[in-house]
């Protein structure tokens, strides 16, 4: 307690000294002259007396040193001190700290931005009790390459049975085929409306651990009622209840979802979405019985808790050991998961961390660029540590002075460093800032590219990670000039200053290592960027299969009370309107957007075909329905037999077209014209009867699941001949005119069809494409921007090395010109001591580019992360950069005019 | 730093306390010098104490809140600041008095017990 008390009193006598330094010398003093006036007492002189009196009492400036660390607290002393001199010091120098300020917020600001974002999506845990037990169970097709595919419903249910890990299971879903359970209309005072949805069997929130926060969810008989249409019931999410409804009370009342009236059970609590869905309406999952008994048909997503004390790989040791023989576990037989596939339609069960599935692959790109921020960080605390040198330098005598007089090397070096925190501290503050307003301008202008983009913000781990940058930084770079070492050598620093010939060499190795660190680091980056460039490059040149200019896409639901009967008249309906609108040159109306729609993976029968697991049965990646000139509207070439014909439709000789791989895949170089096939409508489309159909010619192979896959294997199905529609259909325009121009017509048409129905998403095909490119795309110009800056500060960083040791040399300099050193060889003599630095980090940074290699090579599209056009590109731009960098130095060192400088020392 | 370094008043520090809180509470009120020459005077010259020793104690036994200093004027008309003890420091001293009795009947024990 006392010693709280002291200490108390000593802070207070660090920032209010109660007793000051006179009141303290007046003391000393007086005790002084007290033992003077005691030794004269013993018959001393006066001189004598005060010389016995200061050998009995000790010096007086050595007890007000011991009397001023006493009063408060010496550090503190010391720090307040540092700090205010350091604050003259830097505001002598405004363009030095304008200078630092700026590279440390920018340097510390993208840190923090993108930490920001790894702590938002990679961190932070999931909003649900015990996050860290919830798993993701996914199938795999390893010889389709197709991962991360959800369970059919005969899995689900003989998982749920047969685990001993899990403590609950549960499965939703949100799209699957021609289906879209995974967005529906609103009806709403305000217009209709399209929102997201998830159909959910009961399992489910009991594995998530949450319960609605007004009302019940739905019981299992609810989920459970088979047949094509769910029981109309519906949950909303929070945030629906509160943006359309206004947060009025709702439970027992109906809204109308996809035409029909729903009873609304329950309302979500804040926040609570599954797999980063965005779920606004929750519904009941309500199977139809083709999919319930189709074990081909993959269009569950789970969801499992482990039960406590199981870890997940405890988990995935059991269902390997499910795998071995499910069937026979089971009782089932056909398509069953198993632990050795093989075959095409062979698959296995993975589980992985819920919080990892839904990162998923972002996970790399965040990486590699938090990697990227810290390279220019890196770049910019070796600008910094030099800038910091060359001050020191100018200091040099400064400190040897102070060294000699008594002041301790960490007492200078922790003079350094608090200039070097102080800057970092308010670089730091303005970086933070500076994140602030790039992270919010990025979730604006990319608010799908990143998942749970809704939980990045500036929190308090960002804060201290902010914090923790910049003090860091600051020691980084503010121990640099410490390094240099030698300040206590007061003689040689003297030497030193007066002859400043040759003198200083071995201090340059520090300088020119950091410049050969910044190049390097620069390199890295402009080789990552270069790559990924190339990379967004090449995903914009890849042939898709069809002309995507002068295309213009919406989509459209025709729910509940139309019937797949009635659809198919309406969207002709729709089609015949749109054949003669103005500007419009053709129009189709197809089931899946390209080019980047989920697989499907359809059993589909053949005819005298024996697929390699012995059956007649091969999976297919795609259905494509059709309806409406769909190859000429597209622009799909047909490369063999023909197209669909107005004559087809009338026929009752049911016909198909196959794209190439199908037919390579599966014909294998026999001709597929005339093949039949059995397509499973019902798994695809959720209506219609299985029959023989004919393949009558084969498509150009078009990207379907995205622009850097391989194309799947897809079938055509003519939606004239079927004479029905699947309720949600996109509709395709070859125009002359740009989507805002068609968008007041189409919804007029459109309206004349049905006045409840809303357009979505009405876009031209360019900004689809470039809508499934957007991620590599954003990473491109991220990592592009992160790649400029590097390279602005290390050729800063070089230009200001160079100019100093250039300097440096002025008096050598000047002796070779007067002496009759050509003013081109002094050109020739700076350029070269620059050049060869960059040289050894161009070298190092090539290294180094190999070296990460692996982080970046799985973000490549059509470019080997080795691809000698890109580094040689880098090399040339870094070198052209760099000798911009030393020439300046260099062409003013070539300028000196010899009488000047000789003079000048 | 320099309060850090092991010095004569460290190793002191303890006992010296001590003697200036007793030297106070027998004597009443005295100033720094008085102290020294007393200190000097009971250990037979033994004990020098130097104002870097001294006055570093009595500044930590007032920031303690046992010592309470004032100016005032000495005999011999200079001004000198007297300290005298508060009653938390004759707590202090009566405790400390107890406790180094303690030690020392132990030590003496220790010391020269037979067996």
């Amino acid at each position: 307690m006392r010693f709280f008390r002291e200490w108390i009193q000593r802070l207070q006598g660090t920032l209010f000294p109660g007793r000051r330094d006179a009141d303290l010398e007046h003391e000393l003093r007086s005790h002084m002259e007290m033992a003077a006036d005691a030794a004269k007492r013993r018959g001393l002189d006066p001189d004598d007396a005060s010389r016995a009196a200061r050998i009995e009492a000790g010096g007086a400036s050595q007890a007000m040193d011991a009397l001023r660390d006493q009063r408060g607290l010496p550090w503190l002393d010391d720090l307040t001190r540092d700090m205010s001199h350091a604050l003259r010091t830097l505001r002598r120098t405004p363009v030095f700290t304008a200078v630092a300020l700026l590279t440390l917020a920018l340097g510390i600001g993208a840190n923090t931005a993108i930490f920001s974002i790894v702590n938002g999506v990679m961190l932070r845990p999931l909003d649900y009790p015990k996050p860290e037990q919830l798993m993701y169970l996914t199938t795999e097709f390893p010889a389709l390459g197709l991962t991360r595919n959800p369970l059919s419903v005969q899995e689900y249910l003989e998982f749920r049975q047969i685990n001993q890990s899990f403590a609950a299971v549960g499965a939703y879903r949100t799209m699957g085929g021609a289906y879209t359970t995974g967005e529906v209309n609103l009806t709403t005072g305000g217009g209709p409306l399209r929102v997201r949805s998830m159909s959910v069997d009961a399992h489910l929130l009991n594995t998530l651990g949450v319960q609605p926060a007004q009302g019940r969810f739905f019981s299992e008989e609810e989920t459970n009622r088979a047949g094509g249409l769910a029981p109309p019931l519906a949950i909303l999410s929070y945030e629906l209840w509160q943006t359309v409804f206004g947060g009025q009370p709702l439970l027992g009342q109906t809204v109308k979802v996809d035409g029909r009236l729903h009873e609304i059970l329950g309302i979500m609590p804040s926040g609570i979405d599954v797999m980063d869905n965005h779920t606004a309406i929750w519904l009941p999952l309500g199977l139809p019985a083709a999919i319930r008994q189709d074990r081909g048909f993959h269009s569950l997503n789970v969801v499992g808790r482990l039960k406590d004390g199981v870890t997940a790989q405890a988990a995935q040791t059991e269902l390997n050991a499910l795998l071995e023989n499910w069937g026979e576990r089971t009782g089932s037989s056909g398509h069953v998961p198993t632990n050795r596939p093989s075959r095409a339609a062979d698959h296995t069960l993975q589980i992985e961390p819920v919080q990892d599935a839904i990162v998923g692959d972002v996970r790399r790109s965040i990486v590699i660029l938090q990697v990227a921020v810290g390279f220019v960080l890196l770049i910019a605390c070796a600008n910094l540590a030099n800038l910091l040198m060359a001050r020191a330098e100018s200091r040099r005598r400064e400190f040897a002075v102070r060294a000699a007089l008594g002041a301790s090397r960490s007492r200078l070096l922790r003079q350094t460093m608090t200039e070097g925190v102080m800057l970092c501290v308010a670089g730091g503050m303005l970086g933070l800032w500076f994140a602030r307003v790039a992270v919010q301008a990025l979730i604006r202008a990319y608010p799908t590219s990143v998942p749970r983009m809704g939980e990045i913000s500036i929190d308090l781990s960002v804060l201290l990670f902010a914090l923790g940058v910049s003090m860091a930084t600051g020691v980084l770079f503010g121990l640099a000039p410490a390094a240099q070492g030698r300040v206590t050598d007061l003689v040689s620093a003297f030497k030193e200053g007066g002859n400043r010939g040759a003198s200083g060499a071995g201090r340059h190795h520090i300088r020119r290592a950091l410049v050969v660190v910044e190049v390097a680091l620069a390199v890295m980056l402009v080789i990552g960027a270069g790559l990924l460039i190339r990379t967004v490059y090449n995903l914009t040149s890849v042939d898709a299969g069809f002309d995507r200019s002068r295309l213009v896409t919406f989509s459209m639901t025709l729910a509940e009370p139309y019937d797949p009967d009635t659809r198919g008249p309406a969207y002709q309906r729709l089609l015949d309107k749109l054949r003669v609108a103005p500007g419009v040159q053709g129009a189709a109306v197809m089931s899946g957007l390209l080019p980047n729609r989920s697989p499907e993976a359809i059993p589909t029968g053949l005819e005298n075909h024996i697929a390699s697991d012995g059956s007649a049965v091969e999976v297919v990646d795609y259905y494509q329905f059709v309806m409406g000139d769909y190859f000429e509207t597209m622009g799909v070439s047909i490369v063999a037999g023909r197209s669909f014909e107005p004559a087809d439709a009338a026929s009752s000789a049911r016909v198909v077209i196959v794209n190439e791989t199908m037919a390579n895949r599966i014909w294998k170089g026999r001709n597929p014209i005339g093949q039949r096939v059995r397509p499973n409508l019902s798994a695809a489309i959720g209506f219609g009867s299985d029959s023989w159909h004919t393949v009558i010619g084969v498509a150009k192979d078009v990207k379907q699941g995205g622009v850097e896959k391989e194309t799947g294997t897809e079938l055509y199905l003519s939606l004239d001949q079927l004479a029905m529609a699947a309720p949600t259909m996109n509709v395709v325009l070859r125009t002359s005119l740009p989507s805002a121009a068609l968008s007041r017509t189409l919804e007029r048409l459109v309206r004349e069809v049905d006045p409840a129905v809303p357009i979505v998403r009405l876009r031209d095909m360019e900004s689809v494409f470039a809508e499934s490119i957007r991620r590599p795309r954003l990473l491109a110009q991220l990592l592009g921007a992160f790649a400029g800056l590097a390279l602005l500060l290390a050729a800063v960083g070089t230009y200001g090395v160079l100019s100093y040791m250039a300097t440096e040399r002025r008096r050598e300099i000047g002796i070779r010109i007067a002496l009759g050193a050509a003013r081109s060889s002094v050109l020739t003599l700076v350029m070269k001591q620059g050049l060869q630095l960059t040289i050894i980090g161009v070298v190092i940074g090539l290294a180094g580019a190999l070296g990460l290699n692996r982080l970046i090579a799985s973000m490549l599209f059509g470019v080997r992360p080795t691809d000698p056009t890109t580094l040689a590109a880098v090399i040339v731009t870094i070198t052209l950069v760099a000798a911009g960098a030393c020439w300046l130095p260099a062409w003013r060192a070539s300028r000196l005019d010899p009488n000047v400088v000789l003079k000048a020392d | 730093m320099s309060n850090r370094t092991p010095t004569k008043a460290d190793v002191l520090q303890g006992t010296l306390d001590l003697m200036v809180l007793q030297t106070l509470d027998s004597l009443g009120p005295l100033h720094g010098y008085a102290i020294a020459a007393r200190l000097e005077q009971v250990s037979g010259g033994a004990l020098q104490l130097n104002m870097g020793t001294l006055y570093p104690a009595l500044m930590r036994l007032e920031q303690r809140g046992l010592l309470r200093g004032n100016w005032g004027t000495t005999e011999t008309n200079r001004k000198a600041r007297f300290y005298a003890v508060t009653p938390a420091g004759r707590r202090q001293l009566a405790e400390e008095k107890h406790a180094w009795d303690r030690m020392a009947g132990i030590i003496h024990t220790l010391l020269y017990s037979e067996t």
